[in-house]
């Protein structure tokens, strides 16, 4: 199973920053993403959902959608 | 000049009043009593010392330590409580929790879980970190005891509609400790092999609760620890001891008052019996082992200056539970043991200053 | 599995020296590397029958016991034993003889004491299990 790992925005990294003219790396350099996916809070389905779109659910309508948990590890200590 | 019976008798005993305790501190030590010794002497603590064994199931003993100070009882148990190194649950990578329990909180649950595995296999295995203030060591097959957590859950269709139970309604819709699953390191296969493999002590332990599409997807490491860093490696559920009830009847209790002592106290500690000579019911004390020393005679004017309560100074009732890495005597030794090494390893750094 | 999880190095040599399982019946012996930490706080008489020590990382379980035995010992004058503050894992120990013995020579015979102590215990125990265990194997 794959996951996706944190990748640090890196100046001299390949893509848009290494050869840009715009100095330092930040937000600007992560690809952008155009969608995102949400989970319906009523029938659970995955729901797709670009920047401009309405926020509700395409299956049943509902309007409150969670966030999926993100797929990066996270360390815990058991105390 | 050697004590008289009575006198050392009184020695004996810490006394039990109604509203105060008395002769409390041990006076066992030299110049205390003019013209008697009281120093050291092995020989006479081999004579005098004794153990007697009330009950040794592998996870409780209940033993009679007779003899010894209570300075030195306390170290036992206080050895027993916080410094007898055990393996538990340090580290948890949460690759995947969609269940309603938190990270975190699943995280501290999985911690307190006892584990078990090998007893020859743990003596291969070397602290990863000694103090909290030192940095962590890396991990290696000596320091750390690896273990996966990956359950999902997902809907039983072969289930009437009628069916309520989601123990039946779903597949894994319980998380339970025996789902925690030994991933040996190097040569810890050869350690703990079979039935030595590293497991929880109790496979029952609820972590949490799951419904269809939820799943956890954990990697645990596990390190050694004392209970003095963390409660989670105390390898006792309790340690304890309390001093032996001595309850003297100074004068006969008889008649209805008998039968009225007999109810101050426990099941099993004082009874009537028919007095020898006078034939009167008399209340004697039969197991005072089972006092509580609740102190209930006392407050009766009845028994005013006819009974005393006290406990017996040297003589420990002493209680360990384990919580199952180890078994209670084995618990025992190893307190009695690391109390040994601290005075070995004092002694030689004495030796070289 | 992800790239980024941990994957257990091999142990560095040092760890690799001690492979051989013992099959004595000694107890978790961790640490069979010293630890242990003392010091003399200045001592106030030329004769060094009076000293203070300071012990590291020991708190009331050794305190208690080596103050007990340390003043059972007929040539020593005063111990005692305190914890200057509740969050230094410190103990501080206070020996006084009458001056036929150094305070150093109180606490190292105090110690070898407690070891003797600790050995008797150990041997009783062990014999008066083997007894209860018999007997209870007759019983049953």
């Amino acid at each position: 199973m794959q996951r996706e790992g944190y990748v640090p925005p890196t100046a001299g990294g390949s893509g848009a920053g290494a050869g840009s003219s715009r100095p330092g790396g930040g937000y600007g350099d992560a690809p952008r993403q155009t969608s995102m996916k949400y989970l319906c809070a009523d029938c659970g389905k995955s729901v797709t959902l670009n920047k401009a779109d309405p926020i509700r659910c395409k299956e049943c309508g509902f309007r409150i959608l969670y966030k999926e948990r993100t797929k990066r590890m996270v360390q815990f200590e058991a105390r | 000049m050697a004590p008289s019976k009575e006198e050392l008798e009184r020695r004996r005993i810490v006394g039990v009043e109604l509203e105060r305790v008395s002769n409390v501190t041990s006076t066992d030590f030299p110049g205390h009593y003019p013209g008697e010794d009281h120093s050291w002497d092995l020989n006479d603590f081999k004579k005098r010392f004794k153990i007697d064994i009330h009950r040794a199931n592998d996870l409780h003993y209940e033993f009679d330590l007779i003899g010894v100070d209570a300075s030195v009882a306390n170290a036992f148990r206080r050895i027993l409580i916080s410094e007898v190194p055990t393996l538990a649950i340090e580290t948890v990578f949460v690759h995947n929790n969609t269940s309603i329990v938190q990270d975190e909180v699943l995280a501290q649950r999985l911690g307190l879980v006892p584990l078990r595995g090998d007893k020859k296999g743990f003596q291969q295995l070397r602290w990863r970190k000694k103090s909290p203030d030192e940095p962590t060591a890396e991990a290696t097959d000596f320091n750390t005891v690896v273990m996966t957590l990956k359950v999902a859950c997902t809907r039983n269709h072969a289930t009437p509609a009628t069916e309520t139970d989601p123990s039946k309604l779903y597949f894994n819709s319980s998380v339970y400790a025996r789902d925690l699953k030994f991933a040996p390191q190097g040569r810890q296969s050869s350690w703990f092999s079979g039935a030595g493999e590293i497991r929880p002590v109790n496979p029952d332990i609820l972590l949490a609760k799951l419904r269809p599409g939820q799943e956890i997807d954990l990697e645990i490491h596990c390190v050694l620890g004392i209970g003095q860093d963390h409660a989670k490696f105390s390898p006792v559920a309790t340690a304890s001891y309390r001093l032996l009830p001595s309850i003297k009847i100074k004068q006969p209790i008889t008649g209805g008052d008998a039968q009225k002592f007999v109810n101050c106290f426990p099941k099993g500690v004082a009874e009537i019996q028919k007095d020898k000579k006078t034939g009167e019911d008399t209340a004697v004390v039969v197991n005072p082992r089972k006092d509580t020393v609740s102190r209930e005679v006392l407050r009766h004017d009845e028994f005013k200056g006819k009974v005393e309560l006290g406990r017996i100074r040297d003589h420990f009732i002493f209680s360990i539970e384990s919580t199952g890495m180890y078994n209670s005597d084995e618990l025992f030794l190893q307190a009695v043991q690391i109390l040994k090494k601290k005075c070995t390893d004092f002694q030689e750094k004495l030796m070289e200053c | 599995m992800a790239d980024h999880d941990e994957t257990l190095p091999d142990a560095p040599e040092y760890a690799t020296s001690n492979v051989e399982i013992s099959d004595d019946d000694e107890p978790l012996d961790l640490s069979r590397e010293n630890n242990a930490k003392i010091i003399m706080l200045g001592s106030a008489t030329d004769d060094d029958s009076c000293a203070s020590f300071q012990f590291e990382n020991e708190d009331h379980t050794l305190g208690n016991a080596l103050r007990w035995i340390i003043m059972k010992n007929p040539q020593v004058e005063f111990c005692g034993y305190s914890i200057p503050h509740p969050s230094e894992t410190k103990m501080n120990m206070r020996i006084q003889t009458y001056g036929e013995i150094t305070a150093k020579d109180a606490l190292i015979k105090g110690l070898a004491d407690l070891r003797d102590l600790c050995d008797v215990v150990t041997d009783k125990f062990v014999t008066e299990r083997e007894r209860f265990m018999s007997e209870k194997g007759r019983q049953s």
